[in-house]
Order: C-alpha cells, then sequence, then structure tokens
C-alpha cells in the first residue's frame, strides 16, 4: 500500500551507521534466513507456473503475511514516520486507507481473479484483462503501463536496499546496492514467487514483530498516548488537528490515492491467483488488515512519539525528518530492537524488489509475446533469464544519478492506479465495459500520469496545493474508461467469453 | 475449428450494480470536480474539499457495492455495513472539516488525541476494520463465494478444456480479437 514513497523514504534518506555488533549478527542471520528458504523454494519450482503463481497455490496464512510484507515498503520504517514528523497527522491518510483497501479488493478483484485463475489458469494481471476485453491488445498495453511503472520502482527499491545495507554493514552505497540485489536476485531467480512468498513470510513476520516491540516501546518511554499528545499539543497543536500541517485537499488526496489506488497495485493483486484454495478467501481481508495495522503500529507511534521527545528535549533535534527512526533506534531503543527494525527495512525492501521482479519477468516473457500472438517456449527458463536481466538492470541504474531515480520511482503507485483501476476493477465487475473504454483509459493513465510527473519534475509545471498527478490521472483515467465505454456500448455483449461471464456473475 | 464469436444477449445489468456504477460516476465526478476549482485562478475554495469528502465516501462504497452484488440479489445484509462505513467516512471527515480548530494544551483527550484527530484516526482508521472484513466472512458463502460457484467455474473450464484437446475449439488466446 505504500510503496509509493519509497524513493522519499529512502533515497533522500542518508542512514546513519549502524553497524554495531548486534545489528550485523542480526543482519547477518536475517540474511542466513533468506538463503535458506531461497534453496528450499529452488528445489519446488520446476514449471513456469510454480515460478509465476506458485504452481498449486499458497495457504491462507502464509500468502496473508506475504501479501502484507510486499504492502508495505521500507517507506513504513523510514519515511513514513518522517512524514508524520515534519506535517503531523495529515500523514496518516497514506495508511488509513488500509481500513478498507483490503476488504474493498476481496469484493471487487479477489474472487473474480482467483476465479479467472481457475477457469483459464491465468498468471497475470494482464492475463485476467486480456481475458476480460477479448483482446490482445488491451493485455499488451496493460502489460507495457506495468513495466513502465516496474522500471521505476526497481531501481529505487535497489536504492534502498543499498541505502538499508550500507547502514547495517558499512559496506558503502555501491556495494549496498549489489548485495541486496545479488541476495534478491538469488531468490527471486531460483525459486521464483515461490521464494518470493515464503521469504516474505519470514520478512512479514519480521516487520511485524519489530513494529509492534517498537509502539510498545514508545508507548513506555513517553508515558502513554496522552503523555505524548500532552507535550505536542503545548508546543505544536496543529501538528495533532486532523490534517496536521497538511491542507485538507492534500489529505483527503493521499485517502483518495491510496485507497482506490490500492486495486490496481500489481504486487498485491497478483497474489489473489495464488490462493490454493478459493474458498479460504473468506479470512484473507481479515487477517490481513489485522497484519497491516500490526505492520504500521510503527509509523504511527515513532512519528508522533519522536515529535514529543524532541518537544520535550529528551531527544536531539533532528537533522531532517528521515531521521526520526533512527534517531529513535540508534539513540533510545535497546540495541537489538534496533538491528530487528534495520533488518525489517531490509525485508520490506527486498520483499518489494522480489515482487516486482517476478511480475516485469512475467510481462516480458509472457504478457508480451502473448499480446503479439506468440507464446514463448520455455516460459521457466526464460523467466529466470528475464529476472536476472532485471535486477541487474535496476542495480545499474540505481547506481547512477539520485535524482534520475528518484524521478523513476515517483509515479509507481499512481501509474499503476490509474492505468489499472479501471479496466481491471471496474470492468470485472461491469459487463457494459468495453475493449475500447479499457484500452482509452489505459492510455490515458499512462499519459496523463507521465506528462504531469515529467512537467511537474522539470518544474514545468506546478500543481495547486493538494493536487497530485497520480490523483487527476486516477480522475482522468476513471471518467475516460465510463465515457468511452458508453459511447462503444453496442460492442459490450461480444467481448466477454462465457467462462469470464459466468466468473463476471458469480 | 473455432468457434464463432460469443454473440450472448447484453445481460441487463440489475438495478443494484446499476445504481452502484451510477455512485461510482457520481462520486469520480465530485472528486474530480473538487481537483477543477483548486486549477482556478485565485485561491482554492474551502468547499472543493467537501467535494472529496463526500465523493471518496461514495465512490469507495460504489465500488464495494459493485463487486459484492450478486445478480438479482443485490447485496442483501451487506447494505447495512456498506452504509455504516460510508457514514463513517462522510461523518468522519466532514466533522474534521467542520468542527472549529480547538487542539490546545487543555484539550480532552479520546483515547490519547484530541478530539477531531481521534474521530479521523479512531473512526475512519480503526472502525471500518471492526465492521467490514467480519461482514465478508459472516456473508461469504451466501454472498461471495460457495463451494458450488466454484464448481460451476470448473466444469466450464473442464468442458473448455476437453473441447481444445478435441480440436473443436481454439485455446482462447488465439481467438483473442483487437
Amino acid at each position: 500500500m505504500i510503496q509509493t514513497a519509497s524513493v522519499s523514504a529512502l533515497l533522500q534518506v542518508a542512514l546513519p551507521n549502524a553497524a554495531r555488533p548486534a545489528v550485523v549478527a542480526v543482519g547477518i542471520l536475517y540474511f542466513a534466513v533468506v538463503l535458506g528458504i531461497s534453496v528450499w523454494a529452488a528445489r519446488r519450482t520446476r514449471t513456469a507456473r510454480d515460478f509465476f503463481v506458485a504452481g498449486k497455490g499458497i495457504g491462507l496464512v502464509a500468502l496473508t503475511v506475504a501479501s502484507v510484507s510486499v504492502s508495505v515498503s521500507g517507506f513504513a520504517f523510514i519515511g513514513g514516520p518522517g512524514f508524520i514528523y515534519a506535517v503531523g497527522l495529515g500523514a496518516m491518510y497514506i495508511v488509513l486507507p488500509a481500513a478498507v483497501t483490503n476488504v474493498m479488493g476481496a469484493w471487487v478483484l479477489a474472487k473474480r481473479m482467483r476465479l479467472l485463475g481457475e477457469a483459464r489458469a491465468l498468471i497475470t494481471i494482464p492475463d485476467a484483462i486480456g481475458a476480460r476485453y477479448r483482446s490482445r491488445a488491451a493485455q499488451g498495453l496493460s502489460a507495457v503501463a506495468i513495466l513502465v511503472g516496474i522500471v521505476g520502482y526497481m531501481a529505487t527499491n535497489a536504492l534502498a536496499m543499498g541505502v538499508v545495507i550500507n547502514s547495517i554493514f558499512g559496506v558503502g552505497l555501491g556495494w549496498g546496492i549489489w548485495i541486496g540485489m545479488g541476495v534478491t536476485l538469488a531468490y527471486s531467480a531460483s525459486g521464483g514467487i515461490l521464494a518470493g512468498i515464503y521469504n516474505d513470510v519470514f520478512q512479514g513476520t519480521l516487520m511485524a514483530v519489530a513494529s509492534v516491540l517498537v509502539f510498545l516501546f514508545v508507548l513506555n518511554f513517553g508515558g502513554g498516548l496522552g503523555e505524548i499528545s500532552r507535550t505536542i499539543l503545548a508546543h505544536e497543536p496543529t501538528f495533532l488537528g486532523p490534517w496536521g500541517k497538511l491542507t485538507p485537499l492534500a489529505a483527503l488526496s493521499f485517502f483518495f490515492v491510496f485507497s482506490m489506488g490500492s486495486l490496481g497495485q500489481p504486487q498485491a493483486v497478483h497474489k489473489y491467483y495464488m490462493l490454493r484454495d478459493p474458498l479460504q478467501l473468506k479470512w484473507y481481508p481479515l487477517l490481513k488488515t489485522l497484519g497491516l495495522v500490526l505492520v504500521l503500529l510503527l509509523y504511527f507511534s515513532v512519528g508522533v512519539g519522536v515529535k514529543a521527545f524532541v518537544l520535550s528535549g529528551r531527544l536531539a533535534p533532528l537533522a531532517s525528518p528521515d531521521q526520526a527512526t533512527p534517531a529513535l533506534l540508534l539513540n533510545v531503543t535497546p540495541i537489538i530492537l534496533a538491528a530487528l527494525v534495520f533488518s525489517g527495512v531490509a525485508a520490506a525492501t527486498m520483499s518489494a524488489a522480489n515482487s516486482f521482479i517476478n511480475i516485469g519477468a512475467a510481462v516480458v516473457t509472457h504478457d508480451l509475446p502473448v499480446a503479439f500472438g506468440r507464446r514463448v517456449t520455455n516460459e521457466l527458463r526464460w523467466g529466470r533469464t528475464v529476472t536476472v536481466l532485471i535486477a541487474i538492470a535496476a542495480a545499474i541504474t540505481a547506481q547512477r544519478s539520485g535524482t534520475m531515480v528518484a524521478f523513476l520511482g515517483i509515479f509507481g503507485w499512481g501509474l499503476f492506479a490509474s492505468t489499472l483501476v479501471p479496466a481491471l476493477a471496474v470492468g470485472l465487475n461491469w459487463q457494459g465495459a468495453t475493449r475500447a473504454g479499457a484500452m482509452a483509459s489505459i492510455a490515458t493513465g499512462l499519459i496523463v500520469t507521465l506528462g504531469l510527473e515529467t512537467a511537474a519534475y522539470w518544474k514545468a509545471f506546478t500543481f495547486p496545493a493538494g493536487v497530485t498527478a497520480s490523483a487527476v490521472a486516477m480522475v482522468s483515467s476513471f471518467l475516460v474508461f465510463f465515457i468511452v465505454s458508453w459511447l462503444t456500448r453496442r460492442t459490450a455483449p461480444t467481448q466477454i467469453d462465457p467462462d469470464v461471464r459466468l466468473v463476471m456473475e458469480i | 475449428m473455432t468457434e464463432p464469436p460469443v454473440s450472448v444477449p447484453p445481460a441487463s445489468e440489475d438495478a443494484t450494480r446499476r445504481a452502484a456504477l451510477v455512485a461510482l460516476f457520481i462520486g469520480i465526478a465530485a472528486i474530480a470536480a473538487g481537483y477543477a476549482t483548486a486549477f482556478s485562478a485565485g485561491k482554492t475554495p474551502a468547499w472543493a474539499a467537501w467535494l472529496l469528502a463526500l465523493g471518496i465516501p461514495v465512490a469507495l462504497a460504489a465500488i464495494m457495492i459493485l463487486g459484492a452484488a450478486r445478480g438479482r440479489r443485490g447485496i442483501g445484509p451487506l447494505k447495512i455495513p456498506f452504509a455504516f462505513v460510508a457514514l463513517v467516512l462522510v461523518i468522519g471527515f466532514g466533522a474534521a472539516l467542520a468542527l472549529p480548530a480547538t487542539e490546545g494544551p487543555l484539550s480532552t483527550l479520546w483515547l490519547g488525541l484530541p478530539a477531531r484527530a481521534a474521530i479521523v484516526i479512531y473512526g475512519v482508521g480503526l472502525l471500518p476494520i471492526v465492521v467490514l472484513p467480519i461482514a465478508y466472512a459472516l456473508t461469504f458463502e451466501t454472498q461471495t463465494l460457495s463451494a458450488e460457484d466454484v464448481e460451476r467455474v470448473r466444469v466450464l473450464a473442464r468442458e473448455n478444456q476437453a473441447a481444445i484437446e478435441n480440436g473443436t475449439r481454439e485455446p482462447m488466446d488465439n481467438q483473442r480479437r483487437g
């Protein structure tokens, strides 16, 4: 859910050197477990289906924890608390949608995606779009949109891994990038999504444990939430206003983009294919929501807690808001807790990178060939090859200009949201949606997102306060989808196969 | 041999889905209008935020109803949790916009937060968790997916597969157009 700002979260953060013996030891232990899981998974990956959607499926609990893990990037641990520290409770509008997004995804997408997997053995999101609209072109266009988003995410995640690993082991940013990407690549290429899922389970558990412990520590150290609030209210009352220091429009924009936009995030939606038994979806939203709440406790408590500690003089003023978490961990909490959180941040970035590598490989080896009416003969072999190429390309890009990498990472969430939500989420629930509407909507999302982000980034254009390119692109994409589908509504009935229609009617 | 393109008559969208689509469109249009005012010359009017505060809950509730509706059965008992959550979001955002900013050292705290913040954090951020996932689980078999539903899909999939293997139809990939 909060992958988006991993750029500002971890690119602009010069994390302090945390290379204490306990931190290094926990870091080494963490990497050892990741490699162990990878070896186990590699032995069980024999087909392209194993590689891309974990073969015969994953159990409920494992899939839920894995899904929580890929939904949260290092932003939840570093950039998010820093954002709260800077703007107050307005930053909470990024995570508040978690209360509805999981169950909304379950109602809107989970059942239909999972049943499409059952009916057609689909393995990707563009597969679902292609099947829904009987259209290779729609499949290809959505695949291109996903690929563009992944380019940005991969580069930023590679850089984020470098920053974290450098902080834990003190090896330098360049080596940090290659070590992080190398380990991620090892399990992505060998064990595919199976290794990814079980590493996500481990990583998600680690993140949840670290988050809960930090939350309890902050409350205890601050004398409870009431005492923390009193301290802040005495110095900066607007911090605890309902919008913090943001405008209401800006805060509500966050809520809109991160709630509705969640329906278009491939790293989360892709997981619906993988549940072993479709009937297990019953408890999926509840478990995932509870998991997310646990992982996000750190986001809230550190942001608010550190603000109070600095205002009361218990913690030195921060050099920048992004130092909120590192400052707390390295100056206040027991070192073992710091070690857990730093490993948790590494886990979050690696988990996200693995998921995007896998989805990117599927786009290149499966969706784009299908869009051109072809099939790759050995999808497993090519999947592994492309996985390696994507990882190397991401690592090389991450070594280049931080400014360019930051730009690439800015639009990921918004691009996925604006290109996929109408065509996929509405399209799978509305038989009147048309191929032309879907393609126009995907194209609109791509053009508006890239155009506005580019113009804003190069300062050719300034958004009014509270308006973001992601929000404008998603709204435009929705409106185009409705209008073009309505204009071409006569074609709708011929564009749904009987099995897809059954899935849409159930 | 390839079967001709499917030409099933348009299934008339049931009333619930039609209403949800209209509500979704209205919600998105309200949000678009809110952004459009921000682009207008001068200061963004205060009611622009109200358009989002109303449009977002409407759009979210509408898309959930669209996903949960099942033919003539509509959304059945789910209308209560959906209405509740839409109301919670409208009240939460509305209270944050409408109530005066009185936060200060002497503010009364609700579960550790000043009133307006507590309404947003506990109301918007936590109340839906208590209601929606539970409602989803409790109505799952009747409203979302039953073993019979899954079996229907599997039967159709087996029939399609058999037809492909017998050569009486091409794989779906090969039939796609456009």
